[in-house]
Formats: structure tokens, sequence, C-alpha cells
């Protein structure tokens, strides 16, 4: 009985010893601290190692305990062996990989791939804003020729031949009868010469005037509109107008319309709008020089004349009718000062958008 | 228009700032352009009396005076030599500012004390003469302020007049639409005179053109004093305020009521008038010295005021030095007149001058203005230099105009403006432009006064009341759009693609569309070529710029001499833009072709298409070009520099599945030059720039390449189509061999697709050599084959395909493995 529990109590011990062991094996976190595990468990020559000492006992034992006893003892010590190894081959793993990771590292500074970046002329990105905020009201893009007839371009838009309207738009000729587009309303008459109201559409492209000063150029960009429908007021022009300035030049600005004229609007207004930038309170303001208003395009409500012209009854259609400058639009919104430097292909300049 | 300000409160009073009135004029009228001042823009002018004048004693060029300024006198230093003891001189004193900015002080010149300065007529804005001080000639009170005679400052607004206004190029117009504005009145003035002088009939008028001429008065003028008087000094400031110069006091006086009733008006010397005045077409190739010098040939078109043996005058255009009001007329027809507009302008167009009095009768002036210009330039002339006036006039005017009615129904005027009209507002409004209104059941009728012959429909009056109540008030609205819009497919597609070439790095270009001669020359190409044959502008700004493009090229290639020269050591870039080619019309279809273009009539067969009647294809074309290094290298990545391939590799994106195949084009290198098929039709080109187009266009040592596609052909972003792929690993194998050099790798890749094998998923060429190790004349390519099918591949199966490769490849290119 008393030999039993000797017995039992020494087995028991070294299971208790070899859970220890594992266990503050499996937690040490360097390489100098499982050396301290194998010594307080494994040392020979340490007298606090309790397993060691409990092997060097085991002579003293009797051939039975000593089978039992010798046994358990050894089993510990080779699972705590394997353990220790297994740990030590790990440790040394990881400080490898953290050797050859840490000789790895780059100049995080030093610049990524430089993948290409290409650009979109400043007018166009204008045009496609402009276009998408009509698009999403719900008015189609028409489009025509630059190349134009004398009718399209004059004569159907209330601008007979000799009329001195025609001397406000210096015109580049071609063969008899044929110009550069001076606007893009001819788009206008031939889309309303296609189709039946209502009509809701946007016009952009490049137009011609033979013209060229630092504020001017021969080729420029335009943009217009044009809405017939049943019961369409200066109002909604107005509306639109001024949703269509908040959509591209932020939602603080206003619009005003001044009288104007056009042959083929009747009333004609210009529109303005006020400074994005400064609002009219810096006189020394870059964009409206002081003005606090912007001048935006012309408009008005579609000339009678033009409606009969393409057939449709102006007592029971009204119209309104808006055209302006891209150009001009992103000379403010992106602060360029020359006009002349969006038709030179420089690279400098268009890489900027 | 130049508005003088003080001459303006003649006719209208009114209390505004400038800013105010400049304000209420753009948003109520007409855009103000700017505004200039003359004169003394603050401060104190006034009369003083030279007592002493001589010579600065340090200083040669410099005078000095003792002028007395009433009760004070003081010392002033000048430059002038022209005063002199008891002359009356105007006095700018110190503290006053001056129009041209300067701000006058109390100053020591060359050590002598300077009070002030005596003023020249430009620097108090009465002209430009700058040549002494101004000699005041007349009841001048010493002391006094010079505003008590005339203004010592004016401030111009310049209005950008509308050309549906030429009433407005009068001051009495632009003193109406002020009065309309404010609700006030004006006043015009009443001319007064004793018609005591010569009578005009001893001349006589015929007007032979009355289609070019309405009307024409003439009334004569004798009696006055010779020896080319100088106008009033305050005629005079107010002409050279409005932007005229003043000449003498006829002349003056005929541009001053110019520019008070916009009506211009032309002064003969009547003994000069030989038997009396016929208007009448120039005779062919009759010529005429006019007043600016020049000699000018008229054709039968032009109008020509005329005396029965020569032309004096192109009528509403200039005057020819013979019967020119001189420094010795004492004698003068004035003719007052309406002339056609159209006519006037074509004549000043063809002619190439433009003259005052041209510009307002182009716009076509009111007939019923001649009686009054007429009555108050002959009172003027009669005031000074004291001409006295015939009694009657000789005029032609055999058709009058009279007002006309026109309806305006208020519900119309509120559909167009949006917002709610009074009648009774509206009525007034109407009623200070000038006409008289009639108000019945809801609707007003205006009767237009003659000059305002733009008043024509109830639109033309429903713009008028919008305005001047003003446009604010006008209410934001959003319509109802009933119609789904959105960009059509192609618009979307233009979009995607001109995304796509930003993306891939190219940045967009706009260029004009029109080049010089060399363009299609340095390109090589053929005039007369099909399609190759530019349009070319009648009137050109320049010979650099008469061309229409017949492809985007030259625009570009200019774009990248531009870069290089300001350093730029390459670039990418693209333009979608149209190309112009003239398409030949044919025979006897001219006349269909001008009624369409003149007319827009498509003619007697509707099915002719536009094409043919313009004579004109306009295509839209998207063209790259890759230029030099275009990317420069970078620590980690090698240089990107132009390229066939680079170009190639472009197109190749823009047209999923189109074939190359090489043709030559005058512009590209002929080895490396590709047609771009898309569906068995050529849609374009690729290729690298021929050497001699590259140099011509300042660009030599660089390499550039380019391509150029209609837009229709190009697919950006092609509609995807579900493939389906399963799980298991692909079997990749490398197959290299040896061909003959002329051997198109395009046509190998070709047969092994033509092969149709099932586990063929991919083909990719991963190496072309030639050199050591092959033999001369041959060249290595090597492909990579990806095998997948649903199941895993064995290697036999793969092998077996292969193996129908290889021998494939030996059977069509005489191939040679060199390694699978």
């Amino acid at each position: 009985m008393c030999y039993h529990s000797a017995l039992m109590m020494a087995v028991d011990r070294i299971e208790e010893l070899r859970e220890e062991a594992l266990s503050a094996v499996a937690s040490v976190g360097s390489t100098s601290d499982l050396e301290s595990v194998r010594v307080r468990y494994l040392g020979w020559n340490n007298c606090s190692a309790e397993l060691t000492e409990i092997k060097k006992g085991i002579r003293d034992l009797s051939p039975e305990e000593r089978r039992e006893v010798g046994g358990a003892a050894n089993k510990a010590t080779k699972e705590i062996e394997t353990a220790l190894a297994e740990r030590r081959e790990e440790s040394v793993a990881v400080a490898e990989r953290e050797k050859r990771l840490s000789s790895e590292a780059v100049d995080v500074t030093l610049p990524g791939v430089p993948y290409p970046k290409g650009s979109l002329h400043p007018s166009l990105r204008v045009i496609d804003e402009v276009v998408d905020f009509f698009v999403g009201l719900g008015y189609r893009v028409a489009e025509g020729p630059e190349v134009e007839t004398d009718y399209y371009n004059f004569t159907a838009l209330n601008i007979p031949p000799g009329h001195p309207a025609r001397g406000m738009q210096d015109t580049f000729f071609l063969d008899e009868g044929l110009v550069l587009r001076t606007h893009t309303s001819p788009v206008q008459i031939r889309t309303m010469l296609s189709q039946e109201p209502p009509v809701y559409v946007v016009c952009p492209g490049r137009t011609y005037r033979r013209d060229s000063d630092p504020t001017h150029t021969p080729m420029f960009n335009q943009i217009e509109g044009l809405a017939v429908d049943k019961g369409l007021t200066l109002g909604h022009l107005k509306g639109t107008l001024a949703a269509m300035a908040r959509h591209v030049f932020g939602e603080d600005v206003s619009l005003r319309l001044r009288p104007s004229y056009f042959q083929f609007t009747e009333p004609s207004v210009e529109m303005d709008v006020s400074c994005f930038v400064c609002g009219g309170s810096d006189p020394n303001c870059k964009v409206c020089r002081g003005a606090g208003w912007i001048e935006m395009g012309g408009a008005g409500m579609v000339d009678p004349a033009v409606l009969e012209e393409v057939d449709y009854d102006p007592e029971e259609y009204t119209g309104f009718a808006f055209g302006f400058g891209p150009d001009r639009m992103a000379m403010v919104k992106y602060g360029v000062p020359d006009l002349r430097l969006f038709f030179e292909g420089d690279l400098r300049f268009l890489q900027q958008f | 228009m130049r508005v003088p300000l003080n001459w303006l409160r003649d006719y209208v009073d009114f209390d505004l700032s400038v800013e105010e009135l400049v304000e209420l004029f753009s948003l109520r009228s007409q855009e103000v352009d700017g505004v200039e001042r003359l004169g003394v823009l603050e401060g104190e002018v006034v009369v003083g009396e030279v007592v002493e004048f001589g010579q600065h004693p340090n200083a040669d060029r410099l005078n000095v005076a003792k002028v007395d300024l009433g009760g004070q006198e003081v010392q002033i230093v000048a430059g002038a030599p022209n005063p002199y003891p008891g002359a009356r001189v105007p006095v700018v004193l110190p503290g006053s500012t001056l129009a041209d900015g300067r701000k006058l002080k109390k100053a020591k010149l060359r050590g002598l004390e300077s009070y002030g300065m005596m003023m020249s007529e430009r620097e108090l804005g009465i002209s430009n003469d700058h040549g002494g001080i101004l000699l005041l000639e007349g009841d001048y009170e010493v002391g006094r302020p010079v505003s008590d005679y005339f203004p010592a400052g004016e401030t111009v607004l310049e209005l950008d007049v509308n050309p549906n206004r030429p009433d407005l190029w009068g001051m009495i117009g632009v003193a109406r639409e002020l009065a309309a504005i404010l609700k006030t009145a004006f006043r015009v003035p009443e001319p007064r005179f004793e018609p005591t002088g010569e009578p005009t009939d001893d001349y006589t008028l015929r007007v032979e053109a009355e289609d070019l001429c309405p009307r024409y008065d003439l009334r004569r003028v004798s009696g006055i004093r010779p020896a080319g008087e100088r106008a009033p000094l305050e005629m005079r400031r107010r002409v050279h305020a409005a932007g005229m110069r003043p000449v003498n006091a006829i002349v003056d006086a005929t541009n001053y009521v110019m520019l008070e009733t916009g009506q211009p008006i032309h002064a003969f010397d009547a003994r000069e008038v030989r038997g009396g005045i016929v208007v009448r077409r120039a005779h062919p190739g009759e010529k005429m010295t006019l007043l600016d010098g020049t000699t000018r040939q008229l054709d039968e078109e032009m109008l020509v005021i005329a005396d029965q043996e020569r032309g004096l005058v192109i009528a509403g255009v200039m005057g020819a030095e013979d019967a020119e009001v001189g420094d010795e007329t004492s004698d003068v027809l004035i003719e007052v007149a309406t002339f056609a507009g159209r006519n006037i302008m074509e004549t000043s167009q063809r002619l190439g001058l433009r003259t005052d009095a041209s510009g307002r009768f182009e716009r076509g002036l009111d007939p019923n203005m001649v009686s009054y210009a007429m009555d108050r330039v002959v009172g003027l002339l009669a005031e000074h230099p004291g001409g006295q006036p015939a009694p009657a006039t000789l005029s032609h005017y055999p058709e009058p105009a009279r007002p006309w009615e026109v309806p305006l129904r208020l519900s119309r005027a509120e559909l167009l403006l949006g917002m709610p009209v009074e009648e009774d507002e509206a009525a007034e409004r109407l009623e200070l432009l000038g006409c008289e209104v009639r108000q019945e059941d809801g609707r007003l009728f205006a009767t237009v006064p003659t000059f305002r012959r733009d008043l024509e429909r109830e639109a033309d009056l429903i713009e008028e009341v919008g305005r001047l109540v003003g446009l604010e008030n006008v209410p934001e609205r959003l319509p109802g759009v009933p119609l789904p819009g959105g960009l059509s497919p192609a618009q979307r597609k233009l979009r995607r693609l001109r995304h796509l070439l930003a993306d891939l790095g190219l940045a967009e270009a706009v260029t004009y569309p029109f080049g010089p001669d060399r363009w299609n020359r340095d390109l090589a190409l053929q005039n007369g070529d099909a399609g190759e044959e530019p349009l070319k502008l009648r009137n050109p700004l320049s010979a650099e710029a008469t061309n229409l493009r017949t492809t985007l090229l030259p625009g570009l290639l200019d774009a990248a001499a531009r870069n290089r020269s300001f350093g730029a050591r390459g670039g990418a870039v693209f333009e979608v833009g149209h190309v112009f080619e003239s398409s030949e019309q044919p025979e006897g279809m001219r006349e269909y072709a001008l009624r369409f273009r003149l007319a827009g009539e498509t003619g007697l067969d509707a099915e002719v298409p536009t094409d043919l009647l313009t004579g004109v294809t306009e295509k839209g074309k998207v063209a790259g070009l890759l230029a030099g290094t275009i990317y420069p290298p970078g620590w980690n990545v090698p240089a990107f520099a132009a390229g066939f391939f680079e170009a190639k590799g472009i197109v190749e994106r823009l047209v999923p599945g189109a074939i190359f195949e090489p043709r030559p084009r005058p512009f590209l290198h002929p080895g490396r030059a590709a047609a771009v098929l898309s569906g068995g039709v050529e849609a374009g080109w690729v290729g690298e720039l021929h050497p001699d187009a590259v140099e011509k266009f300042g660009l030599e040592g660089w390499p550039v390449a380019a391509f150029e596609l209609d837009l229709e052909v190009t697919e950006p972003d092609p509609a995807p189509r579900f493939a389906p792929f399963y799980n298991v690993p692909p079997v990749s194998r490398d197959l290299a061999v040896v061909v003959g050099e002329e051997v198109r790798v395009g046509d190998m890749l070709e047969v092994v697709s033509s092969l149709g094998s099932p586990i063929l998923a991919d083909v990719r060429v991963f190496d072309v050599y030639e050199g050591s190790q092959v033999p001369t004349g041959k060249k290595s390519v090597a492909l990579n084959f990806t095998f997948r099918a649903e199941e895993t591949l064995n290697d036999a199966v793969v092998k077996e395909d292969l193996d129908r490769i290889s021998e494939r490849l030996r059977e069509v290119f005489d191939a040679e493995v060199r390694s699978s």
C-alpha cells in the first residue's frame, strides 16, 4: 500500500513535471528562455531540476519500481527534449525570416511604377459636364456638320442675306453658299426639321469665326440648347440655366439675365453667372475682375419666325434656346488666362487636365 | 456709341452715380462696354488772367506766368509759349486729379514755385490739341469756375448698341431709352432760325436710283463767315467726347447733329456744285478720290451723290475731295438723306471702308428723322458761324414711311416672359418708348414710331416690356421634360474612346482644322488623289490657315514640333475631330446645289444626298501621335518610346479584332505601315512616319508613330459576352520554330487558329529572334500555348495537339522546330 502509493506519487509527479515543462516550452519567447526551461527541467547539474533528481534516485528503487518510474521519466525527458528541439528550430527559422525580411526592406519614398497618365481637353471636360447635366434633365445630344450651308447657318435662323446681323459674325466662306458654321445653331434647325415637338436637345461642337486676337480664336467650342414644347417661358429658360450654372460652378452661384439681341430669339438675353470665386466681394478678383459677374452666353425665346421656318406653329409651341462657350467656361473654371492655349496642342497645357 | 453724360443731361434728368447708370443700362437696355473719363476728374478749374508771362530763368524750354485767379495772384510754370499778358486761361488748382491719373500738387520746377497748371484742350478733354494752352475767347469772368461755362471733365459711357437699335446711335435715342427706364420725361432741342438765305432751288435735285435712296433732302445755307472758323468750344468738346475729331464749324455741326440724332449729314461747298445734285448708281469704272486721300474704283451697284458732271460722294460712306467744305466755304448745300442699308453695307464691305456714317446707314435709318435733323443742323449753322438757311428744302421722299400698329396680348406676354404683366405698366412702358397705345379687351395696340423699325411683331413688344420691367423679376422654373433623353450609343462610345485613350496615357488635343498648303505637301499627299484635294477657305485669316484638313495628322505633328521646340523629349497626343473631303458634283447638279445651300431646298429629286449638294464629305476621325520618348526611364522601368508596335497596341484596344495588312502610305515608313481592317473594310491606318515627313515637320531624330481611324469602326468597350470556364489547371507549352525571315507571324497565328483545336485556349508570341544560332535568312519565333479543357488534360492529348500544330507550321511555312 505504502509502496504502491510512493510509486504512484513519483509517476504522477513526473507526469506533472512533463506537462509543466511542455507548457513552459510552448510559452517561451526566445532562445535563451528555451535554455533556461531545459536547465530547469533537464539540467543534470541542477539540483533543483526535479525530474533529474527523480532519475538520479531511480537506482535506489526496486527493479519493478525502477522500470515503472524510469520508463515514465525517460518518456517525459524525451518528450520535453523533442519539444525543446522543435521549438529551437522554429525560433531559428523565425529569426532567419526576420533577418531576411529586414534585408528586403525598400525605400518607400522611391516613386511607384509610373502608370501612364493622359488627359482630357479642358473644353471637352466642360462640354461633358454640361451635356451630363442636360442628359439628366431628359435632353438628347444633337450634332451636325462643321461645313454648313448658308441657309442653315443664317437664313433659316431669321438672318436673311444682307441682314446686318451677318456682319456681326465674321464668317469663313468656302464654295458659294457654304460656310464654316459660325455657331451650332444650324444643328437646332436640322433637329427641328427632322422631328415634331417636343424637342429638348443640346448641341455641342466646334464653330468658326474669322477673328484672331488675344481673346478670340478663329475656332472655338460652343454648346447650344433648344427646348420647344407647349407652355415654355423665359422662366423655364432662367431656371434651366441657373441649375446648369450651379452644376458646373457650384451650389452658391446665381444667374442674372440682361437684355440682348439675337436674330433667332425674341426676347433675347445675355446670361451672367455670379462669380464663383469671390461672389462679387473682391474688387481685384482674377476671375470676374471685380465685376462680380461672369458673362456666360446668350439665350432667348425662339423667334416665331424660326418656328415657322421649320413648320412649327408658334401659337401652339414656344421654345427657348441658349448658347455658351465651353472654352471661356473652362478658362474661368480652371483659371486659364489665355484662350489661345486651348488649341495649340501644348503638352505643358494639356497635361494639366 | 459713346455717350458723354454731361451732354445726355441736355435731354433727360437723372440723379444716378456712374455705377448705377452702368448697371441700369446693362440690365434694362444695352451692355456698357466701358466708362471713359476725360478732363479733370475732381478738383477745381478756374478762369485765370495772365498778368505776366516770360521765360523761366533756369530753363530754356520753360516759361513762367503770373496769373490772376480773381483776388489771388499765383505763379505757374508752363511749357507752352502761347499765353500772353491779358489772355484768359483755364487753371487747374493743386489737389485736383486729371483723367490721366495725374494728381496736381504745388510744385517747384527748376527752382520756381508753380501753383496748379494752365491747361491745354487735351487736358480738359475738349480735343486732342496739346499744342498750347487753351486761350479762352469771349465772356469768361476771372476767378469763376470754368464749369460755369463748360464741363471741365466728362464721363463717357461706351454703349455696345445691338444692331437692331439704330435709334441708339444718337444721343436723343439714348435719352429716350433712359427716360423709359426711369419712367421720366425727356426733351429734344427745338431748332430756331430765320430762313433768309439764298434759295436752295438755284440748284436742282434729281434722284435716279430711287430703290437705293428712299429720301433725299437738300437745303442751302449761305452767308457763312468763312476762313475756317472753329465750332463753339462746347460743341467741339462734345464731338470730341463722343469720339470724333473736331474739324471746322460746318463739319462739326453736321457731325454734332449726327451724334445727336443718329442721322448722318453731308455738307457740300455750294460754289463747287455744278448745276445740281444727282443721286445715281456709279458709272462703270468710275473713280473717285476720297477725303482720306485714296482713289477708289466704283462699281455699278454703288450709289453716288454727284453733280451734273462728277461724283462727289460715295453715298453714305465718304465724300470726295471735290466740293468738300473748306476754309473758304461760305455757302453750303446740306444733304440729309436715307439710303438702303443693305446697299451701304455691301458698298462699305467691298471698298473695305467703314465710317461713322456708313455704320449708321447700314442698319437702316428712319426717313422721318431727316426733317428734324435738317432743321437742327441749319439752326446750329445759323447760330454759328452765322449761316442763313434757305427758305425751303428740296425734298425727294415719294413714299413716306408711316407708323404701324402692332397688337399685344397680355396673356401671350405672360406666357413668353413667365411672369405676370400689368396691362397699365406694359402700356406705359411702350408709350415711354414712343408708341401710341390703345387698350382694348385685354389687348394693347401699339402704334410704333418709324424710328423703331425693330418693333414689328408681338414678340418684339413683349421683349421691350420684359426688359423694362426687369428680367430679374422672371422666376426660375424647370420644365418637366416629357422625353427620356440620353446619349446615343455612338455618343456613349465616343466618351469611352476618349477616356480610354486618356487612360492609356495620351493627352487630348483640339487643333485647328485649317492649315497651309505645306501640310499636304510635307505629307507627300498628291493633290488630286481621291479625297486628298483639300477644300479651301475663300477668306482665310492667313496663307497658313487656308486648307481644310483631310487628315488629323498634320495638326498633331505641328503640335509635336511645337512641344519639341519648348524642350519636350516626346509625347503622346490624340484628337477626335472632323476631316473634310471634297466630293465632285455630277454635271448639272450646280443649280440644285445652290438652291439647297441658299434656300434649304433639296431640289426636284429629294433622293439626292446632301453630300453631293454641298460637295463636302465630313467624317469623324480619331488620330493618335506618339513622338520621341514618351516616358523617360524611371529607376525601375525602362524608357517608353514611340514605335510601330506602341501605336498598334493602341489601335488593337480601339478596334478589337482588327486585321493589319501591310499597305504603304506616302507619309509612312514603307516597311512599317499597315492598313487597319475591321470586318473586312479598311477603317484607318497605323505606322511609323516616313523619315522625310518626320524631317519636314521638324521632328528629325525622333521616332514618330501614328494612327488614324474612322470613328464609326472603333469599339473601345465591346459588349461583353460570357464564356464558360473550368476549374481545371491549364497546361502551358512553349514551341520555338525557325522559319524564313519573310514569314509573317500573323499568318502563322492564323494557321494555328484555323486548326480549330478544341483545347487550345490562347497563343502568345513571346520571342522573335534573328542572329547567331539562327541561320541567315531565318528567324526564330517562340510561341506559348495554353491548353484548357473541362477535365484535366493528360500529356498525351496536349502533345498530340502540339504535334499537329508543329506539323501544320512545317507544311505551310517550312517551319523547323527548335524546341518544344
